[in-house]
């Protein structure tokens, strides 16, 4: 059951097209998040979902209530849509007091007074606030702060949860108390929720789903394994952290299909397709240096596993393992193993499985 | 795809979803509704004099007459008229007076004050700032009763020397009183220049062996240039538009400026001569138009001048040493001589039969002009009409134009831009042009003529005025306030009135309330525009005092000017009093 649907979304300003028709369709209860660098328009989606930013074209529903239409010129005012969105500065109004904050949209709703407190205390208990009804913004800290802008969202028991980098003002520790709480939350409340982040850990530790975004696309969107395990493109697998990208050519295969891969200096390799492609390829392959097994110059190689030989340029010291920088042909690949290897040559073992071939 | 319905409803936590508040299709109906009543209101008030006078400019006969035929022939006479050539001549060499004046008077204040350890500066900057609270009309009045040909210190210097030391009626007199009244816009805008200059430059000139005055002329002039010419550029229109200094100084002796031109050929013949006046308002407008569009070309350059440095530094001011007496004793004769006296000596009139310094006041004491003042209910009523316009116009005003702000700033109305542009047009209408084209629009508007004679066409005059000093203020204090803050509103279910009201105006507070004062202080001192949209009923004191001054009776004016400062008075401490106690406000 869809939750969610955005389809062909576009948003042009002037010139300049920030969003290049994105397609979304979320069930009921999922947590999906928009991963992507700065700039990519996580949060252009974001608002126009909820109705803070009108798109140029395409199509928004939720719940099977059309939001938007870009032919029949359909627009919902954000008011209307009954979505709760937690903005990255928090957006507290600072003349009100937290309770104040929370009993606005119940009062727009004409919620009794008596509920209405009820209700309050519920969110604020929710959130474990409970002691701070009656504070102003200015004196919470951030943390408290942002637990507050959430309780002002499920006060009202939106449709919809949408968060906007809820997260990104508060320090590493608080940030990830944070996110275990919103997540047990979200759970408990089983509410359809749009995460925006440009945090791979947070999208990949919280998600039902991710949507990889570049440049106002949709690159890849799936669970947070395979976008882990096997992201789609070169700069999906950059984003959530591989590395060692080695140009390679490849026979053509099926996604998820093992095929041969050719280093530009002969050597053969096998490697997972990340995704179904026509003919021979120019393209990359990556293996993450945590996969890649140092050995002895010259040691033989487990039969089926992938091998390479190069020289240990340096190495670093990383507390529990070492970190190398091993020189192979022209490239310059990064490995980690807590065995200590001194500079020189040396063989690099890894599996197809961990290997993975990319068109670009 | 995964798809994991999470059971809800298993604990106590709000479950379920809630409708979104009802009546929004109102809430958007009744925003649609206010943003574009905010525009067509704004539209008429703007157009209401301004339609009129191009209008009536272009007609060979008064606009209230039917069959006119429409030609250029009113800019052709005007041009050829000898008199109004003068005027112009005249008004110009006045500008480039006065503007000279105010601008060596306003820098010298805002160096010394801002950049030297000159002493007594809390003082001086009060003296500095205090002709701004003065209406035009009463300081003219008193420069008159002082320095006037009759006045205190005029006669006091032929006793003297047997002559009159001086003669203020003339270019040299109104450029004087003018251009002194117009200091504080130049000392407003250059000392706030010249307390965000980077002290380490004037050091480094110190350093190397410069003097302080030296370094102030060289150094610290010099950063002040685009601040400078802005405020000049002002006074410059400032002197254009003002009608009191060329009335009290200038049309005694047969001196006609741009604005008694308008005066006289407008009110004072017998039957005005419409195309003419219409021409030459046309003219005046343009004129000030010109001259605002070549500021705010200017004004975009400056930013570039702009020496604020992140890291908050308190300004090190230059050690004037031996210097300092002697440069405090010029700051104080000038105090003296430009505020204080004209002051004392308005008072001392108001409090006196006549005012001579061939009698001790104290031998002529008496309380008649305050009786006749308060005794007559015309006069009377011009004292209570203005307090009225000053403080319900400026209220309604006040809230009018916060209307204007949020449609420009905070609404997705298709003409926001327009509306600001529309709110800005007004500055480029002087007084007296204004209240011309309000008279003639009455004329001409059939609905209007309920209006004429009441003192709310007064307040829609002055309002009309006022809304660029209004929305300035408003509207930088809207773009301080974050947009997310009307936004989450908006998506907790707030319509765009209901966020304005509930969000934005409660977070502006301050900025309304200055925004109040601002316009209060504005409607109490206005009089140029209403000189011509007045009628027994609806006096304020500003006209009240321009017929009681034509009739020579200076001792009635004197009283209605001490009472008009003594308003000021009261409300400013007021005013201050509410900012003091009340951080919120
Ligand atoms: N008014 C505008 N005119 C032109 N371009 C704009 C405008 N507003 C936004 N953009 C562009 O739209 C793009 C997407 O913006 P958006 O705020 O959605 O990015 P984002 O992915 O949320 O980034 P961040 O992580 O930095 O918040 C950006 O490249 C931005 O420059
Ligand atoms: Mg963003």
């Amino acid at each position: 059951m869809s939750d969610v649907l955005i389809q062909r979304l576009t948003k042009r300003h002037g010139e300049v097209t920030v969003l290049h028709g994105i397609d979304l369709d979320v069930p009921r209860g999922e947590f999906l998040t928009l991963l992507g660098p700065s700039g990519c328009g996580k949060s252009t989606t974001l608002f126009a979902l909820a109705g803070l930013d009108k798109p140029s074209g395409g199509h928004i529903a939720v719940g099977g209530r059309t939001f938007y239409d870009g032919e029949d010129g359909t627009f919902v005012a954000p008011e209307e849509r009954n979505l709760g969105l937690v903005f990255q500065s928090y957006a507290l109004w600072p003349h009100m007091t937290v309770a104040k904050n929370l009993a606005f949209p119940l009062t727009l709703r004409k919620v009794p007074k008596a509920e209405q407190r009820s209700r309050i205390a519920e969110a604020l208990e929710l959130v474990d606030l409970g002691d701070y009804a009656d504070r102003f913004p200015h004196e919470l800290s951030g943390g408290q702060q942002q637990r507050v802008a959430l309780a002002r969202t499920l006060v009202f028991r939106p449709s919809l949860l949408l968060l906007d980098e809820p997260l990104s003002n508060l320090d590493a520790k608080l940030r990830i108390k944070s996110r275990a709480l919103l997540k047990s939350l979200q759970r408990q409340l089983g509410l359809t929720t749009l995460y925006v982040t440009h945090d791979q850990e947070e999208a990949l530790a919280m998600s039902d789903r991710i949507a990889v975004m570049e440049k106002g696309r949709i690159v890849q969107i799936d669970r947070p394994e395979a976008i882990y395990n096997r992201p789609a493109t070169r700069f999906v697998a950059d984003f959530v952290g591989a590395g060692n990208f080695l140009p390679v050519r490849a026979s053509r295969g099926r996604q998820g299909e093992i095929v041969e891969a050719r280093l530009d200096h002969g050597e053969v390799l096998r490697a997972v397709r990340s995704a179904a492609t026509g003919s021979d390829t120019q393209g990359f392959m990556t293996v993450r240096p945590q996969y890649l097994r140092l050995a002895p110059a010259g040691s033989a190689v487990a039969a089926g596993n992938n091998r390479l030989d190069g020289m240990i340029e340096e190495r670093t010291f990383l507390g529990v393992r070492n970190g190398y920088a091993i020189r192979v042909g022209d490239h310059l690949v990064t490995a980690e193993s807590e065995d200590r290897f001194e500079t020189g040559p040396v063989t690099l073992a890894f599996r197809p499985e961990d290997t993975l071939l990319l068109d670009h | 795809m995964n798809a994991p319905a999470f059971p809800s409803g298993n604990t106590t936590a709000p479950s379920g979803t809630m409708a979104a508040p009802s009546g929004t299709n109102r809430q958007l109906t009744l925003a649609i509704g206010i943003q574009w009543l905010t525009a067509i209101a704004t539209l008429v008030l703007v157009l209401a004099p301004l339609g009129p006078i191009l209008w009536q400019s272009l007609l060979d006969r008064p606009l209230y007459q039917p069959n006119a035929v429409l030609s250029f022939d009113n800019f052709a006479r005007l041009l050829s008229d000898a008199g109004f050539l003068r005027a112009v001549a005249t008004s110009f060499e006045l500008a480039f007076a006065a503007t000279a004046i105010a601008c060596a008077t306003g820098v010298g204040l805002a160096l010394f004050l801002e950049r030297t350890d000159l002493p007594a500066r809390g003082a001086f900057r009060l003296f500095a700032l205090a002709p701004m609270y003065m209406s035009q009309l009463v300081n003219a009045f008193a420069w008159y009763l002082i320095y006037g040909p009759a006045g205190y210190l005029t006669l006091f210097g032929e006793m003297l020397v047997g002559v009159p030391p001086w003669d203020m009626y003339g270019i040299g007199g109104m450029a004087i009183v003018a251009g002194t009244s117009m200091t504080p816009l130049v000392y407003l805008f250059c000392s706030s220049s010249a307390r965000m200059a980077d002290a380490t430059l004037e050091d480094a000139a110190r350093s190397v062996g410069a003097g302080p005055l030296r370094v102030l002329w060289s150094v610290s002039l010099p950063l002040m240039r685009p601040s400078i010419i802005y405020a000049a550029l002002l006074v410059f229109i400032g002197t254009l538009e003002t009608l009191a200094v060329p009335l009290v100084f200038g049309r005694p002796v047969g001196l006609e400026s741009f604005t008694t031109f308008l005066f006289s050929r407008g009110l004072g013949a017998i039957t005005p001569d419409y195309g003419l006046v219409g021409a030459a308002a046309v003219l005046l407008l343009v004129l000030v138009a010109v001259l605002l569009a070549v500021q705010s070309v200017l004004l975009k350059g400056a930013g570039r001048f702009v020496t604020v440095r992140g890291k908050a530094q308190r300004p090190r001011r230059i050690a004037l040493g031996a210097l300092r007496r002697p440069v405090a004793t010029v700051f104080w004769v000038y105090f003296v001589l430009t505020l204080m006296l004209p002051l004392l000596a308005i008072i001392a009139r108001s409090f006196t039969t006549f005012l001579t310094p061939l009698l001790s006041p104290l031998k002529v004491l008496t309380t008649d002009n305050y009786a006749l003042v308060l005794g007559h209910p015309a006069y009377l009523r011009s004292i209570t009409n203005s307090v009225i316009v000053a403080s319900v116009g400026a209220l309604v005003a006040t809230l009018g134009i916060a209307v204007i702000a949020l449609v420009a700033k905070r609404s997705a109305f298709r003409f926001a831009k327009g509306l600001e542009y529309l709110a800005m047009f007004p500055r480029a209408m002087p007084g007296i042009v204004a209240g011309i084209g309000f008279f003639w629009a009455m004329l001409l508007l059939p609905f209007a003529h309920w209006l004429q004679g009441t003192i709310w066409i007064l307040m829609i005059a002055f309002a009309m005025r006022g809304i660029p000093t209004a929305y300035g203020a408003i509207a930088a204090a809207l773009v301080q306030v974050g947009t997310e803050l009307d936004q989450s509103a908006r998506s907790v279910g707030a319509g765009w009135w209901k966020t304005c009201t509930a969000i934005v105006l409660p977070l502006i507070r301050p900025a309304l309330f200055s925004a109040f004062t601002l316009l209060f202080l504005g409607f109490l001192k206005e009089y140029a525009s209403a000189v011509f949209l007045y009628a027994p009923g609806s006096e304020i004191i500003g006209t009240t005092m321009l017929s009681l001054w034509s009739n020579g009776d200076t001792g009635a004016v004197a009283a209605l000017s001490v009472i008009q400062i003594a308003i000021t008075g009261v409300f400013v401490s007021l005013a201050h009093f509410v900012t003091r106690t009340n951080r919120d406000v």
